[in-house]
């Protein structure tokens, strides 16, 4: 992205505005059954500026980044806020006044690869898988990066640049069985470049191991019981937990849209053992699968306990729900594309890590099950969740038994939080996810595993 | 030729020619210039008024039958340049594939639909009438999130063969996501949207619109189902993409290339009830945001994916076909049209001895064998022939080769949402299990 001092555009600020300066960088490879499917790269850039005026705003965004698209961006901004605002007085006043100032770069500090050895890197992980095991009836082995440059100015004086790159390989093996496929999937990776996230093909071949041997056993896995039962969600799986089921229901956008979370602040919403944070960059002394230090509107960030040992006592804020709720802004204001204007995401979320051990946990169980992976998710104002499960086990007797087809489980979050009662001193983050609100955006999500009640689809 | 159209062509043109000059055989260029004008509604007021550009050219080089591909935004002459030198350098290190190609010579062709330019104050006017009619008839509704957009876009595809298209399209796009609060209790939430070639119409009285705020303010007040039972489903046309979404992903280039599609070998063959027939009609006057262009660079044509039960033809690509042998489809899918079937709605409703009319689906991605399983939102008990009430905390289960076979009803009424035309329609044998 070519680097570019914005301070001397602010004189063309006359009312509250975000000027924004971004580029994000794709690069793709993926191989279906041997054949090199997608080798791929994308660069979407430009400049954008938000205005306010009095409760309206005015956006616009332009691909190309001159002094003339800047002037003609901010002037496009302020003309769209004062289209709505001599139209329709809201009367909302000023905005909360913030400044923060960062700059955070995590490009890599190694020599970068070039497409060739690249696409080798996962074509020698596809050759593996192809010759170590046969039985398969399909594999795809996929490589997503993305890299995130942005620098924000603000007429409060706030002023960051953050290049936040993340990289994941996804693999999907499939079965035959009775002439139907059973498919497993998996995803790793993390914070950085290729070059700072793997290391060598090999490095993944025991996590592919593992998957197979899943695989193995959900071929000869049954349905689960439909139902209401207990179950052990994995520490894998107690992150969408933390942002499906609760987060959402928590973004300040959503709440003031009529979230069951409006009116249950500082009211006990889940069990004691719970607290559930929303980091902005780091935790635990590591850095977070996505870091955020200065929000989109130039806010810095900061962690949001939003339950704390069972009660609610945060939403996320942007600006304007932060003045509307009385309170500060949480630097959650975040925007995917530079043509996107930053919405109320979630950042990092996560419910922090309790004392019990898995093995106790699952030996608890008498009927249930072990719920380890999850497809993908989705959350409601109501707090009634939905993950689709594409890895568990049955429990018997505290014992692990047969593996289940895909399911799908659900239950209001508010309730569903209330029974559980233990919760793993293990944590596990990922960050391959997007979230989608208006924009996709990647998001963090971690936990523990913890037991509770949930509705599980099955026959 | 507009100077504008004539500078998008001798760019576009200018990338072909860079392209095989840097050593492709066979090259592609994808060049498409946007302008979009949106409003927004959060949370009942109108708030945001947004005006974005953008550009994209996408590069595809292939060398030895190595393909690489490259996007980007920029149109000047060092980012072109760049791009033609990386797009080289990805093709370079990719493995050979035969699969990969370029579309035949086809007849130079420009396409027109749709405005040209937005009408502002229209847009603003139907949202401040949107806002007041939802207040006076849906007084418990709560509009989360309202967008109206305006989109004119031009569109060129290019490639080494001769092929030449242009595409000029005006559209507007509607989505709505709202629920209904009284009290301390909440409704799901719930959404739609639409495509139109213009504002005619007050955008209530669009699609499905003024029923599913309706239903809102009816689902403040939800019943778990009780129990567990195996029952019909009345699937609503906005929960459509349930049904045909695995359908047409079946369908597709992944799941024939990696062969785990369970209809790999089924062209020609009963695959649903014989009442269902669902055609794909992307250049059709009957859909307002079609196209006209594949993503290989054909002229799209419509085509019938199901006829009366059977399965007419797979969706593949140039790619997909080259791998496989099978025949390449007509179109990239979407637009999708369900011919409307001989029974009403209320009939429909009234055959159900116990089941679930669905309006929303939140479900775990199907199996590739199409077991499923999810709640049913912003849905209702039928029993006895009759609506009851809205339900919660209730799941769907089953398995989609056995839903299509199953279909009992396909309704008269069909919606038109712009980018597509839908029925109900009435699948037995579903397990419906609630608390």
């Amino acid at each position: 992205m070519a680097v570019t001092d914005l301070r001397e555009y602010s004189q063309l600020f006359h009312s509250y505005t975000e000027l924004r300066v971004q580029e994000n960088r794709f690069l793709r490879v993926t191989f279906v059954k041997g054949n090199n499917t997608t080798n791929s790269r994308s660069t979407t850039g430009g400049v954008s500026a938000r205005v306010y005026e009095d409760g309206s705003w005015g956006f616009a965004s332009s691909p190309e980044v001159s002094r003339d698209s800047i002037i003609s961006v901010v002037k496009s901004a302020t003309d769209n806020a004062e289209f709505l605002n001599t139209r329709q007085n809201r009367g909302k006043g000023p905005l909360p006044v913030v400044k923060a100032c960062s700059e955070r770069d995590f490009t890599t500090k190694k020599p970068r690869l070039r497409q060739k050895e690249i696409v080798d890197f996962v074509r020698e992980i596809d050759d593996h898988i192809a010759s170590k095991y046969p039985r398969l009836q399909s594999r795809t082995v996929a490589l997503d990066c993305l890299d995130m440059e942005k620098t924000v100015l603000t007429s409060d004086g706030s002023l960051s640049h953050s290049m936040i790159p993340r990289a994941y390989l996804f693999f999907i093996l499939s079965l035959e069985v009775d002439g139907k496929p059973v498919e497993i999937f998996k995803s790793c990776g993390g914070l950085g470049q290729f070059e700072d996230v793997f290391d060598s093909p090999s490095s993944v071949f025991p996590l592919i191991a593992a998957q197979y041997e899943h695989l193995e056993r959900k071929a000869e896995g049954v349905h689960a019981d439909a139902g209401v039962k207990t179950c052990i969600l994995d520490a894998e799986l107690a992150g969408i937990l933390a942002h499906e089921a609760i987060g959402h229901t928590t973004e300040a956008d959503i709440v003031m849209g009529g979230s069951v979370a409006a009116r249950l602040m500082d009211k006990e919403v889940a069990s004691p053992l719970i607290t559930l944070v929303d980091f902005a960059n780091s935790a635990q002394g590591r850095d977070c699968p996505v870091p955020v230090y200065v929000d989109d509107e130039g806010t810095e960030a900061k962690d949001t306990v939003i339950i704390d040992k069972g009660i609610l006592k945060s939403f996320l804020h942007n600006k304007e729900s932060a003045k509307h709720f009385g309170t500060e802004p949480t630097g959650n204001a975040r925007a995917f594309q530079f043509s996107d204007e930053p919405l109320i995401r979630m950042r990092n979320t996560a419910i922090l890590p309790g004392t019990s051990k898995l093995e106790d946990m699952i030996a608890s169980v008498d009927d249930g099950y072990y719920l380890i992976r999850s497809s993908n998710g989705q959350a409601d104002s109501t707090s009634e969740f939905m993950f689709g499960i594409g890895l568990g086990y049955e429990i018997k007797n505290g014992k692990l038994g047969r593996a289940i087809r895909d399911t799908t489980i659900s239950g209001v979050a508010y309730d569903v939080l209330k029974t559980v009662s233990m919760v793993s001193d293990e944590m596990h983050w990922t960050g391959a996810g997007m979230c989608g609100k208006k924009q996709p955006i990647p998001v963090g999500m971690g936990g523990p595993a913890v037991k509770c009640r949930v509705s599980i689809g099955g026959r | 030729m507009t100077r504008q159209v004539e500078n998008h062509v001798q760019i576009a043109k200018r990338s072909l020619d860079a392209l095989l000059k840097a050593g492709a055989d066979k090259a592609q260029v994808g060049l498409t210039v946007s302008e979009r004008h949106e409003m927004n509604i959060e949370t009942g007021e109108l708030s945001l008024l947004r005006t974005t550009f953008n550009n994209s050219l996408h590069l595809t080089a292939i060398k030895q039958a190595r393909l690489g591909q490259i996007g980007l935004n920029q149109f000047d002459s060092a980012s072109v340049e760049k791009a033609v030198e990386d797009v080289m350098d990805i093709a370079n290190g990719a493995k050979p594939d035969d699969g990969h190609d370029i579309s035949e010579w086809q007849p130079s062709r420009e396409f027109y639909r749709g405005p040209e330019k937005p009408d502002l104050d229209a847009m603003y006017d139907r949202m401040k009438s949107f806002i007041a009619t939802v207040q006076q008839r849906h007084p418990r509704v709560v509009l989360r999130q309202i967008i109206l957009s305006f989109t004119r876009s031009s569109s060129y595809l290019l490639n080494s063969n001769g092929v030449n298209f242009r595409t000029f399209k005006g559209i507007y796009h509607f989505s709505a996501m709202f629920s209904a609060q009284e009290g301390d209790k909440v409704s799901s939430f719930n959404g739609t949207g639409l495509a139109m070639k213009d504002l005619d119409r007050e955008l209530i009285d669009c699609g499905t619109v003024d029923m599913l705020l309706k239903q809102s303010s009816e689902q403040i007040e939800t019943y778990p189902v009780k129990g567990k039972f195996v029952g019909d489903v009345i699937v609503a046309p906005d929960c459509s993409n349930f049904l045909y979404g695995f359908l047409t992903g079946m369908l597709g280039d992944g799941a024939i290339i990696s062969g785990t599609s369970v209809y790999k070998d089924k062209v020609g063959e009963l695959i649903a009830s014989p009442i269902l027939s669902l055609h794909s009609r992307p250049v059709s006057e009957e859909i307002a945001d079609g196209y006209f262009v594949t993503g290989d660079g054909y002229e799209a044509k419509d085509s019938t994916i199901v006829d009366q039960g059977v399965l007419k033809g797979l969706l593949l690509s140039l790619y997909g076909s080259r791998k496989t042998g099978k025949e390449r489809a007509a179109n990239g899918g979407g637009a999708f049209v369900v011919d409307p079937g001989d029974r009403s709605f209320s009939d429909l409703i009234k055959s159900v001895k116990r089941g679930v009319l669905m309006d929303r689906f939140s479900g775990g991605a199907p199996s590739k064998n199409g077991d499923f399983s999810g709640i049913a939102k912003n849905s209702y008990l039928i029993e006895d022939g009759e609506i009851k009430c809205p339900i919660s905390e209730s799941m769907i289960s089953g398995n989609f080769v056995e839903a299509f076979k199953n279909i009992t009803g396909i309704s008269r009424e069909r919606v038109d949402y712009g980018y597509a035309i839908l029925p109900w329609v009435a699948v037995s044998g579903l397990t419906i299990s609630g608390k």
